[in-house]
């Protein structure tokens, strides 16, 4: 079963001087359960690939089907409700909420779904411990290290257990050891959650360790030949 | 509490880190407690004179008179005097007997159209059989016939009297016993005299053109006029004194209204800094609006947000604002601050009286007022488009 599959997809911004549009008439697959990379140069459009995939965005034309399940075909509150229980995000600058402590930030997913503030904690609060940052809990988001803040931000990805994890660059602002801490932890959850994640990433290195390497390019997105996958 | 709740507190409470937040979120605050201030203080200011008025109206005028629906004299006095009698709480039934005329002093060659009617009993002092009967009138009569305590008044009726000489006026001459300093906005008659020389004067000797009641509790007017109303029927129409003062009591609530809606104005401009605040709060947190998008959060819950931080603001600029305006109106009761000379007003200082239900009115106005500044911001925040919030926020 195709856990992404999107078609036609065309996307344009109003830039400053002129509109930009950053593809056209693009086309994606991801099997359920794959750990796909996507490469690219800058400015082919991934982030923005990733934000439509996850419904936080709307594609000029052209359609997203996650799970089956058509995007277009929800209203703004059943989308948003699809992402809170279907989908995960991670973002390159982690983007945690500032004035919130780690287990605050990982909690807001089930706040969001409605748990009661209890319940969602503690749930949190077992996931910080998952993604070795038990002992951060109680800590200001943005008293962490940036290692520390990626791995609160996968784990308020992964709070709600979602089926797909989209990751634009996770690595992308770390040094060497923390990028290789997580993307090791977000493997590990990725298997054993058995999860589809489509990473966005522009080392090489890392992107050899996904089952599937998509190139990203102007003229569209294909599996990159020598890679393996 | 909700997530939408505790990201507002949070935000309000975080706003100390950002100077130009602070500023603007205490600018807020103390500009909706000044304006709140403001209304508590006017509105206690005019409750204070009102209050005073409405007491000298329940003083002054029958709690509840029952006159006949046609005809101008009651057709079956002892009915209507007992069921005014058998009413609970009732301290006195007396008939109101009265009339039109004219008044005139000695020496003045004039004569001034007036209201006549019977004082109540035992109000005016009694005099012997052969002098004249005594008679309270108004300070304007007094002032206009050049009389005072003491000075005889010629009261001619409207009615007339067929004598050998032909139809003359009804005339009595009345000794001034009391000149009555009345309000301005009192609905009192212009001269008040013994029962006997009202009837006298009006040609009615037995009955009345209406029957009036006095309460202990004239509070509870409405509830006898309804008893009595039951009892007598259709035939009389039972009024009760805020229902005979009603052209006064509408001035004085239309004066209320005017100025509520006038010092309300402060409250509004205090609101147009909230929708500033709440907008830059939006600017600054479009990625966190992003961010909680792609956690799944609806956009009526980002609207939510901010629409409890207008709330929170307000609550807080609305409690603020009704303490230092219930404080200040109770010590510049208590203590008698603004006096005003006794010799030109019946009260010797401006009283200030604080109704529970005006500041309720007055702190819900100013919640709601606040609410409704952070409406626009709110529906900014909700249609934000997500993606480009992150992706502008790199």
């Amino acid at each position: 079963m195709l856990a992404v599959d999107a078609k036609g997809l065309s996307k344009t911004y109003m830039g400053e001087a002129a509109p930009v549009t950053v593809f056209q008439n693009l086309d994606f697959e991801v099997e359920e359960a794959v750990l796909a990379a996507v490469m690219g140069p800058s400015g082919v459009g991934k982030s923005t690939l990733l934000h439509l995939l996850g419904g936080i965005d709307r594609p000029d034309s052209g359609r997203v089907e996650i799970f089956g399940q058509s995007l277009e075909e929800l209203s703004p509150r059943e989308r948003a409700r699809f992402r809170n229980e279907n989908i995960g995000f991670v973002f390159q600058f982690h983007h945690l909420l500032p004035e919130f402590t780690a287990e605050e930030n990982v909690a807001f997913p089930h706040r969001i779904a409605g748990v009661p503030s209890g319940e969602a904690r503690r749930l949190a609060s077992e996931l910080l411990d998952r993604v070795g940052l038990a002992d951060r809990r109680s800590h200001l988001s943005r008293s962490l290290s940036g290692g520390e803040q990626q791995r609160v931000a996968i784990a308020r990805a992964l709070a709600r257990r979602p089926r797909l994890l989209l990751a634009d660059e996770p690595t992308g602002n770390l040094d060497a050891e923390s990028a290789r801490v997580v993307f090791d932890l977000l493997a590990e959850l990725h298997y054993e959650r058995r999860m589809t994640t489509v990473l966005v990433t522009h080392n090489p290195e890392l992107a050899k360790r996904c089952d599937k390497i998509f190139a990203m390019s102007r003229e569209g997105i294909l599996p990159a030949t020598g890679f393996p996958g | 509490m909700t997530f939408e709740t505790s990201i507002a507190l949070r935000y309000l409470a975080a706003s100390r880190r950002r100077a130009h937040v602070a500023l603007i979120t205490t600018i807020s605050i103390l500009g909706l407690a000044v304006g709140v201030a403001a209304l508590v203080i006017s509105l206690s200011l005019l409750s204070g004179f009102q209050d005073r008025i409405r007491s000298q109206m329940a003083q002054r005028s029958p709690h509840v008179r029952v006159s006949p629906a046609r005809g101008a004299v009651v057709p079956d006095p002892a009915r209507v005097a007992q069921a005014l009698s058998s009413l609970a709480g009732v301290v006195s039934v007396d008939p109101a007997i009265e009339g039109r005329g004219w008044a005139s002093g000695r020496g003045v060659e004039s004569t001034l159209p007036i209201r006549y009617r019977n004082a109540p009993a035992g109000e005016l002092p009694a005099s012997p059989d052969d002098a004249p009967p005594p008679a309270r009138v108004s300070a304007s009569v007094a002032t206009r016939t050049r009389t005072g305590p003491g000075d005889l008044l010629t009261v001619t009726s409207s009615r007339t009297r067929l004598s050998p000489l032909g139809l003359i006026p009804v005339r009595v001459v009345v000794r001034v016993a009391d000149v009555r300093r009345a309000g301005a906005l009192e609905k009192a008659p212009d001269v008040e005299l013994p029962e006997a020389t009202a009837r006298l004067l009006s040609g009615i000797a037995s009955g009345a053109r209406a029957y009036e009641a006095r309460l202990a509790n004239p509070s509870r007017a409405e509830i006898a006029a309804r008893a009595v109303s039951l009892v007598l029927g259709p035939e009389y129409r039972v009024e009760t004194w805020r229902e005979l003062n009603a052209p006064l009591s509408f001035a004085l609530r239309l004066e209320k209204a005017v100025i509520f809606a006038t010092v309300a104005l402060v409250i509004v401009v205090a609101a147009l800094t909230i929708v500033s605040n709440i907008a830059l709060t939006v600017v600054e947190k479009k990625r966190d609006l992003g961010v909680l998008t792609s956690l799944g959060a609806t956009p009526g819950s980002l609207a939510r947000i901010y629409l409890t931080l207008g709330a929170l603001i307000g609550a807080i600029g609305t409690g603020l604002g009704i303490a230092i305006g219930v404080t200040a109106s109770v010590l510049l009761d208590r203590y008698e601050v603004v006096s005003l000379p006794a010799d030109v007003y019946l009260l010797t200082h401006v009283p200030f009286a604080v109704h529970a239900g005006e500041v309720a009115l007055v702190g819900a106005f100013a919640l709601l007022t606040a609410i409704a500044a952070a409406v626009l911001p709110a529906r900014a925040a909700a249609r934000l488009a997500a993606g480009e919030a992150i992706r502008l926020s790199r």
